[in-house]
């Protein structure tokens, strides 16, 4: 028998670990977000030598599994003498391979810049830097963001995987509750609901982002 | 005495725009054949040509929006064909205007025009402000510089893309076909910018199709066929009397009677 009053005890303490599992995806989006620009104009770089290191980026990153890559960094580094703690490491990794799609978004976004734009830029004068900065990446920015919106989706949900080096996320700690109480699909149907809730938050304010950069199409 | 007495002339003419020998490849395609070209301060030139005659590609070369294969290109003084600093300073000499007007579609009607003072020559927003207004008033579309690009018809974004160009008091301005992408209705609009700008003196290069443009604004018809200048003159002279074959069966097929 089914019997969710069961959960009730445990909403407090399952609210504050969706809350870490909010914390630990939105940290890790900005710094995908952050570092994904970066690799993107690396990979449109003249300078052969940095279009390598982007490309043997996003080759090892996108190639191999998360989990692995979030092993490495909290099992991992230690062994050479870095420690970081749970939520750390979980950031750290979850940053590093969002960083890999989302330079990809970007690198996308840009290359649908027309090159009529560019041109504009240069004959007034501009740089590069200017140009890139004043007209490629708003332009890049607007039509990457359904994109990074679903991205940002997947980043939720992946989070999941900090379950496995400790940290007290949502998923962790349903597990915990689950397992001691066994009642397994009571409290991952409520772990389900409110991973569908931030999933829900993230749609709302990505469509909200949406509609206020398409202002300059009405 | 006499190399004083041809500076001299040199002066008084004030040449704007001096090609030499200009040789252009696209890896085996040679698309200007030597080209030899002086344009003096305050001409209207009028560069005519069919489609792959190279008449854009020409154009392009004189702000360095393509690289030249051999030949040289002097600016109102500044060699173009030295190191990348100069074509900095080309450009912010020589405005362009294009088919696709390439308008910043991001920003807004007066923040197209100010941008290029902003940025390149680092002014402050106010008193740039204050310019691009009155250019936009100039071009008949004060009333839009709020709006975005995409609001605009056609013939409105071309004369808001003067405009910016213009914002950078440019001593020269090259139009690339700034017609071509428009409905024919639209035409007359930016035809009126142009006009009254030759009026003021611009130093104007125009590859247009508008035969009519050419003959009653330019000042100058130039001709090109394959990569190479076939005829030079007075608008009425070319276009009334052309000399050559290709010139007269390409008028014949533009239908400019």
């Amino acid at each position: 028998m089914l019997d969710f009053s069961l959960v009730q005890n445990f909403i407090p303490f399952m609210v504050k670990a969706a809350w870490i599992t909010l914390l630990l995806s939105v940290i890790s989006i900005v710094a995908g977000l952050i570092l994904g620009l970066f690799v993107a104009l690396m990979k449109i770089s003249k300078y052969k030598i940095l279009v390598w290191i982007a490309d043997l980026y996003l080759w090892v990153i996108r190639g191999t599994p998360l989990l692995v890559q979030l092993f490495l960094v909290y099992f991992g580094l230690p062994q050479i003498g870095i420690e970081f703690s749970p939520f750390t490491s979980a950031a750290i990794a979850l940053g590093i391979n969002a960083g890999a799609y989302i330079a990809e978004i970007y690198r996308g976004g840009i290359l649908a810049v027309s090159k009529g734009q560019i041109e504009a830029a240069e004959a007034l004068g501009m740089k590069y830097p200017t140009i890139m900065k004043k007209i490629i990446l708003p332009q890049a920015l607007k039509v990457s963001i359904p994109s990074l919106g679903n991205q940002a989706i997947i980043m939720l949900k992946d989070s999941s995987l900090a379950s496995l080096v400790t940290v007290s996320e949502l998923m962790m700690v349903s597990q915990r509750y689950a397992s001691t109480n066994y009642a397994f699909i009571e409290f991952y149907i409520v772990a389900a609901l409110f991973y569908l809730l931030m999933t829900t938050l993230f749609t709302f304010i990505l469509n909200k982002i949406e509609k206020r950069m398409a202002v300059s199409e009405q | 005495m006499a190399t004083i007495s041809i500076k001299k002339e040199e002066q008084s003419i004030e040449k704007m725009i001096k090609v030499e020998n200009l040789e252009k490849h696209y890896g085996n395609n040679h698309v200007l054949k030597g080209i030899n070209l002086t344009i003096n301060r305050g001409e209207v030139v009028a560069l005519i040509g069919s489609s792959g005659s190279g008449k854009s590609t020409l154009l392009r070369c004189l702000n360095r929006l393509e690289t030249i294969s051999t030949g040289k290109i002097t600016i109102d003084d500044i060699c173009l064909n030295e190191s990348t600093k100069n074509i900095s300073m080309i450009r912010q000499e020589v405005g362009m205007v294009f088919q696709q007007f390439n308008l910043f579609p991001h920003m807004t009607v007066i923040d197209n025009v100010m941008i290029g003072p902003i940025q390149v020559l680092k002014r402050k927003k106010e008193e740039v402000e204050k310019e691009a207004l009155e250019l936009l008033k100039k071009v008949g579309l004060a009333d839009k510089r709020d709006m975005y690009p995409a609001k605009l018809s056609g013939g409105q974004q071309q004369r808001v893309a003067i405009a910016r160009s213009l914002a950078m008091k440019p001593k020269i301005m090259l139009f690339d076909e700034p017609t071509s992408a428009l409905d024919p209705e639209l035409v007359g609009e930016v035809l009126n910018v142009m006009k009254q700008l030759a009026f003021e003196g611009m130093t104007m290069v125009v590859v247009t199709h508008e035969m009519g443009f050419a003959q009653d604004v330019a000042d100058r018809v130039v001709y090109l066929n394959d990569g190479k200048i076939v005829e030079d003159g007075d608008p009425k002279m070319v276009l009334r009397n052309p000399k050559s074959d290709q010139l007269k069966s390409f008028l014949r097929l533009v239908k400019f009677e």
